[in-house]
């Protein structure tokens, strides 16, 4: 199949792109420029979008998170003033006021800490797990210098994009993406710089580069006969694979089964003869500024979704305790050491930048289509973090920000605040918002059926 | 072919911080017994994680206990995937060079190596298309250029399905499976060559590669064991499950075909047979780049991946800084391992080093013929700061952050990375604080003395801070400073209760201490099977200790006393379900 490629459109973004001015496009995705696809204009109903947009290190601290955060006097830069809808954005919602995002404030984990070893209460741990899966960490290897970064229970994402009633017999291409923007990691080992996890030491790396994730959702080879042959093979690999499979002990077996599971989904793919983009953007630069990045990995997964190859994304902008050094903002250490080091106007600042990036991402998902409907209208997009703030790690009053419609099931622009509210209920209520059935969500003392009503329409 | 490196991170400095969280910490009382700490006790993988501050990790049971040794007994086998440069290396062994490096899924380095993150970790989907796709490129490359797919297969296949091919699948999937194929496999990719041919033997051929580079007997390492006539408690790897343990060792790659001929003859069931292995995969340039790698993550320089320094505020540190002290790194192991063949602990305590134009001015040495991409051998001066590589520039700049020291990450080294103490992470309710009123005009050692005037935290700073005051002299760049913060240093400190001045007291320290050479054996074990070291090999595991000793600690010895250990050699049985 040669993707067809409109060239109106392609020339008017390899401009936008060449000019750094990726702002406001003004020409929005039009449903015209995707000849391919009639089944979605004709269907009567909106296919759900979720996606996780996720930053390091939470917010600045103030007297919320704890009696030492609160020595310091630091007002609640965070937390609007009132509750309810049409809240007035605080100071560091403000970056986000244009897409009139909901936001959650006062939860925090409730899963239990085990005693040993020692260090699980911390807030990159506990928080960024309860975050991300609604469970405590997996205490088996956190004991080690790297301090493990693994999970007992998938990410949200993962959750969602294996979940059939999300996807239902047809998933699109990729069940989900995977885009990360700062290179820096805590520790020099993967877990830490991956926020999807698809099980126990299953991390899914991130996707650094604009080039690659270009290539990797457009540079399908059109060849279907020579595709055919490559998902034949995968029939004999998974064969071969057999007789190694039956020699295994259970956490191998595991191991091996989920890469074979892996390797039928590669073979679905290969025997798609449709679900390619027509609408393919110009290969675009590398860049090292994290909003400019972030505008065109934005970019990327705006068309990405438009053309729906997935429905379902992670996007880390930092990864848990990042090191990025933000020297734009004049702040000469790494971000996890300024928070330890007190600096509190200098992570107010990177604080405030991180939400411009997010704001950056949600531009992208915001353009109207021809029937006057957005990829945010049908989106979910959760903003989160690993804590609430980085100068003691507490988990107390941590970030949770809804962004989008989700097709109209959740209501944009309100605020909601339960103070020391169960993180999951956070869990419950966006689940409930794509559709996917949920009694229940949390582990291990986090469980909860209860769901933010305010939030659903 | 060349690992593609990384992505440029910022993480030297900075596990740093995490680092002091960790230290701090008083979870035992025998957390600052530094007189203890040479017993070693429980903390290895699958026993309850009873670690307190100074035990070691794998370290010999039962001496403090008075309980009987207990026997040797092999741990469980694991399933390592290949990492990046093992993947690549043996595509390259099987497909000859120059071909492109794909992208392929991350490796991760849990308890500092590859190979642990590789038996542990379960392969992405991303990374499984990564496969597909490069199985799909080598071949197209290999088989679309006449000569070489001449060249590779040896014959000129005439019709899908001939001799030729057949002949081609044995000898290629030998190569590639590490053994030979099963009656199944042989008649599964000669199948595969013949129906997706399309009447062409060639393309036929390239299917049945790109099938097998994909299979998970190529793409993971299959070593489960079979019965051993001697000890019916315990299996024994067969011999090719030996000649890929070794030739992953030696040369990080798959192995030649001599060394499965060895395995072929069962030359590889024998000391005898081991040996003479290993002196020739030693003597091979490709073992060179394997302990290279190996000393690489022992020594965690991949912490030194992306590291900055504002250049207004250090002048000296220029953008090839980082790599200047890499090589540096290298260079002096390389020259111990194989030019002295001497003490490998010495790597902590000599004077000789190598060094290029800007690390001569780092250290304020004069290097005669040093260019910025010369290096030159150079003794450091007798009477000067430093000696051994906890006074070069590498240790001392990833243990550090942007802007000012770390001497609890430094500290944490020692006890960590040297010494294979471990240092449990903090509980979940210590106040992180340093007061930063209190510290203004202090240095940042004063300030540092207050975790262990606080009792919470006196319990691991004591334990760490007091080898990390040791290298206050350096800054964060590893060059020498006078002050700090504008007042004086005080530089010393102590390990164990023994009182040390400075840096170079600890290197004389470090020049005859045992728990160094047991510690790298602990780590080069680890790094060989892929998993940490269970209670049952630490008996094991202090004998090959004592065996290098005796060997006057020289590494390529202990290399040879390894892989004729039992500890190398047996593995236990995995229960399986059915």
């Amino acid at each position: 199949m040669t993707p067809r490629k409109p060239l109106a459109r392609r020339t008017f973004l390899r401009g936008a792109l060449a000019g750094g001015a990726l702002v406001s496009l003004g020409v929005p995705l039009l449903d015209a420029m995707l000849p391919t696809r009639p089944a979605r204009a004709d269907a009567p109903k909106v296919l759900p979008i979720f996606g996780i947009f996720y930053w390091a290190n939470g917010m600045p601290w103030h007297a919320g998170h704890g009696e030492t955060q609160g020595q310091g006097g630091y007002p609640d830069l965070w937390t609007p003033a009132a509750t309810g809808p049409a809240y007035a954005p605080s100071p560091l919602l403000t970056p986000l006021a244009a897409h009139q995002v909901s936001v959650v404030t006062g939860l925090e984990p409730k899963t239990v800490i085990p005693d040993v070893p020692g260090g699980q209460g911390d807030g990159h741990m506990r928080g960024w797990h309860v975050a991300m899966t609604g469970a405590p960490m997996r205490s088996e290897g956190f004991d080690q210098p790297s301090h493990t970064m693994t999970v007992l229970q998938p990410t949200l994402d993962q959750v969602v994009a294996t979940n059939e009633q999300f996807y239902g017999k047809t998933p699109p291409r990729f069940r989900s993406l995977q885009v990360g923007v700062s290179e820096a990691r805590f520790h020099d080992f993967g877990h830490w710089n991956a926020i999807s996890y698809t099980g126990p030491d299953a991390p899914i790396a991130p996707v650094m580069s604009t080039a690659q994730l270009h290539g990797l959702l457009f540079n399908v080879p059109g060849d279907l006969v020579s595709l055919g042959r490559r998902a034949r093979l995968l029939d004999a690999v998974l064969d071969d694979a057999e007789s190694l499979r039956v020699r295994l002990g259970a956490t191998d077996r595991q191991r091996l089964e989920a890469h074979l599971d892996s390797l039928s989904e590669i073979q679905r793919r290969l025997q798609l003869t449709s679900g390619t983009c027509d609408m393919v953007p110009p290969v675009p630069e590398e860049s090292g500024d994290l909003l400019v990045k972030t505008e065109i990995m934005g970019q990327i997964l705006a068309v990405a979704l438009q053309c729906d190859l997935t429905r379902v994304f992670s996007f880390m902008l930092t990864s848990p305790a990042t090191t990025h050094v933000f020297a734009n903002l004049g702040v000469a250490n790494d971000m996890h050491k300024t928070c330890h080091d007190g600096a509190w106007e200098q992570v107010r600042a990177i604080t405030d930048y991180q939400m411009q990036a997010f704001a950056r991402l949600l531009d992208k998902l915001a353009v109207k289509d021809a029937m006057d409907m957005s990829l945010l209208d049908r989106a979910l997009v959760f903003g989160t973090s690993e804590y609430g703030e980085g100068y003691q790690h507490s988990d107390r009053e941590m970030a949770v920000i809804f962004a989008g419609k989700a097709g109209g099931k959740l209501i944009p622009n309100v605020h909601v605040r339960e103070p020391e509210g169960n993180f999951s209920k956070a869990h419950v209520t966006m689940l409930r918002a794509i559709g996917i059935d949920t009694p229940s969500f949390g582990f291990n003392g986090g469980e909860t059926s209860d769901q933010f009503s305010e939030l659903l329409a | 072919m060349r690992v593609p490196h990384g992505p440029p991170s910022t993480l030297g400095p900075v596990a740093v911080c995490l680092a002091l969280v960790a230290a701090c910490y008083s979870g035992s009382p025998a957390g600052d017994s530094g007189d203890e700490l040479t017993a070693a006790s429980a903390s290895s993988s699958g026993d309850p994680p009873t670690t307190s501050v100074g035990e070691s990790s794998g370290g010999s049971a039962g001496d403090d206990t008075g309980d009987p040794v207990k026997p040797f007994m092999p741990g469980p086998p694991v399933l390592p995937r290949l990492t990046q440069r093992q993947y690549l290396n043996s595509i390259e062994a099987l497909l000859g060079p120059g071909l492109p490096v794909p992208l392929l899924e991350p490796d991760t380095n849990p308890y500092l190596f590859f190979n642990i993150g590789a038996a542990s970790t379960t392969l992405s989907e991303p990374g499984v298309q990564q496969y597909e796709e490069a199985a799909d490129l080598f071949t197209g490359i290999v088989f679309a250029d006449a000569p070489r797919r001449e060249a590779l297969v040896g014959c000129l296949p005439a019709a899908p399905g001939d001799a030729c091919v057949a002949d081609f699948i044995a000898r290629f999937g030998r190569r590639a499976y590490r053994r030979p194929l099963s009656v199944d496999e042989q008649a599964r990719w000669l199948g595969m060559a013949s129906e997706l041919s399309d009447g062409d033997a060639w393309q036929g051929l390239r299917h049945a590669v790109a099938g097998m580079l994909q299979s998970p007997h190529f793409l993971y390492r299959v070593e489960l064991g079979e019965p051993d006539p001697i000890d019916p408690t315990r299996l024994r790897y067969t011999s090719h499950e030996m000649a890929s343990r070794l030739s992953f060792l030696l040369w990080n790659s798959t192995p030649d075909d001599a060394l499965l001929d060895a395995a072929d003859a069962g030359d590889l069931l024998s000391e005898v047979g081991l040996l003479a292995e290993t002196d020739r995969l030693l003597a091979d340039p490709r073992s060179r780049t394997a302990i290279r790698d190996f000393f690489a993550q022992f020594l965690d320089l991949g912490r030194l991946d992306g590291i900055t320094r504002d250049p207004t505020r250090y002048p000296q540190f220029s953008p090839t800084m980082i790599e200047s002290m890499r090589t540096e790194v290298r260079l002096l192991v390389e020259d111990l391992v194989y030019r002295q063949q001497g003490d490998i602990r010495s790597m902590f305590s000599t004077r000789n080093t190598f060094v290029n134009s800007e690390l001569a001015a780092l250290y304020g040495v004069t290097a005669e013929g040093a260019t910025p991409v010369t290096f030159v051998p150079v003794e450091l001066p007798a009477d000067g700061p430093r000696a051994g590589l906890l006074t070069l520039g590498a240790f001392l700049t990833m243990n550090a952050h942007e802007t000012e020291n770390a001497p609890t990450s430094r500290g944490k080294y020692v006890r960590t990375r040297v010494l294979c103490q471990d240092v449990p992470p903090p509980p979940p309710d210590v106040d992180l604080k340093l007061d930063p009123e209190e510290a203004e005009g202090k240095t940042l050692r004063e300030r540092l003395e207050q975790h262990r005037a606080d009792p919470s935290c006196a319990g691991c700073h004591s334990f760490v801070d007091p080898p990390g005051f040791l290298f206050e002299h350096f800054n964060p760049i590893g060059a020498w400073q006078d002050l700090d913060n504008g007042y004086p240093i005080d530089s010393s400190g102590d390990l164990d209760g023994k009182p040390l001045a400075d840096a170079r007291g600890l290197a004389d320290l470090l020049a005859d201490d045992k728990r160094v050479g047991r510690c790298i054996v602990t780590q080069l074990y680890r790094h060989a099977i892929g998993r940490r070291d269970v209670a049952s090999e630490w008996p094991a595991l202090d004998e090959v200790a004592d065996d290098f000793g005796a060997a006057g600690h020289r590494f390529t010895e202990l290399l040879q006393i390894l892989v004729i250990s039992d500890l190398f050699r047996t593995v236990a049985e995995e229960e399986i379900d059915p």
